[in-house]
């Protein structure tokens, strides 16, 4: 493989992570190449030597993507770090995905359910009031705020579960990422059938 | 596809030997990948991928050195977590090792005590 085919092999892994994080790992490894070339190896050598791009490319959107949600906790870095998780193959789609399935939907619905307590609770402390709320304006007001409470205390914990679970997701992949998929493969293998896992 | 034993254990000493080569000086990607792949036989692009997760872990911090030709490099070093990190996966390395050995170099067991209750077949 020459050093432009890996580099677009790379490239083309690479797609989905911000431009300036796909820069910055293309610039590594062509200073790698050329550190290469410097120390008077071919460009073949090199690449073989460098592995498998397409898996390369896999794990440095993972890590990418781990990064991210370590940084910032939002449903998008979530989603990315997941889904970047997932396509290491490390963890078993057959039995995993169905479970993961069910626990997202649940969350999902959690969510839906909290959303529309906080709805239903404002309409009670706004119209309340004005509707002939059997109690009185003022407890209308009050339930009203009541219901809100509860669907901001219960999405707060949602939201830790939701983080938690993620959490757990990335450590059970990397832990069986190091120990399943080998980081480190012997160089025949890359040379003779590809990537073998 | 099963794996020997030697691809785990080399897999699972590649960050202690990357913290411990930076201890003794910083370094750049392709020495540090290079010099791995001489002693531990590795794929030399695992490095990157690996570099990344220190970094982003907080093991090692990174800075540009100009260079009178070419393109500014990337230098790797320990922050002090990398320091610390070092130490303490140096002392559990030494105890598993230990262990290990001490099983391997262990002189044959004794033989089994007599058996006195006298109830052999």
């Amino acid at each position: 493989m020459t050093r432009a085919d890996f580099l677009a092999r790379l490239k083309r892994g690479l797609v989905g992570l911000p431009t300036s994080t796909a820069a910055d790992i293309l610039n590594d490894y062509e200073a790698h190449f050329d550190d290469g070339k410097a120390a008077g190896r071919s460009e073949a050598e090199v690449a073989d030597a460098l592995g498998d791009p397409d898996r390369l490319a896999r794990e440095l959107k993972a890590e990418a993507g781990v990064k991210r949600w370590t940084q910032e906790q939002t449903p998008s870095a979530a989603a990315g770090a997941v889904f970047a998780v997932l396509g290491l193959g490390a963890i078993d789609i057959i039995i995993l995905l169905p479970i993961l399935m069910g626990v997202i939907g649940t969350l999902f619905g959690c969510f839906v359910a909290v959303i529309a307590l906080f709805g239903s609770g404002l309409g009670v402390m706004v119209a309340g009031p004005f509707a002939g709320f059997p109690g009185g304006g003022l407890a209308a007001f009050f339930i009203g705020l009541g219901l809100m409470a509860c669907a901001v205390t219960v999405g707060a914990l949602l939201s830790i579960a939701t983080i938690l679970l993620v959490n757990g997701l990335i450590w059970f992949a990397r832990l069986h990422y190091r120990l399943l998929k080998p980081a480190l493969e012997p160089h025949a293998v890359n040379s003779t059938s590809g990537d073998p896992a | 596809m099963p794996e020997t034993i030697e691809i785990q254990l080399k897999k699972g000493v590649l960050g202690l030997c990357v913290l411990a080569l930076l201890k003794r000086g910083d370094s750049y990607a392709y020495e540090i990948a290079s010099r791995l792949s001489d002693a531990i036989d590795m794929g030399e692009g695992t490095i990157y991928p690996l570099m990344r997760r220190m970094q982003s872990d907080g093991l090692v911090e990174t800075y540009l050195v100009e260079s009178s030709a070419g393109p500014s490099r990337k230098y790797y070093r320990l922050s002090e977590a990398g320091r610390e990190a070092l130490a303490v996966q140096t002392a559990d390395w030494k105890t598993f090792t230990d262990a290990v050995d001490a099983v391997l170099n262990e002189a044959p067991l004794t033989p089994v005590p007599e058996n006195t209750t006298g109830d052999v077949q």
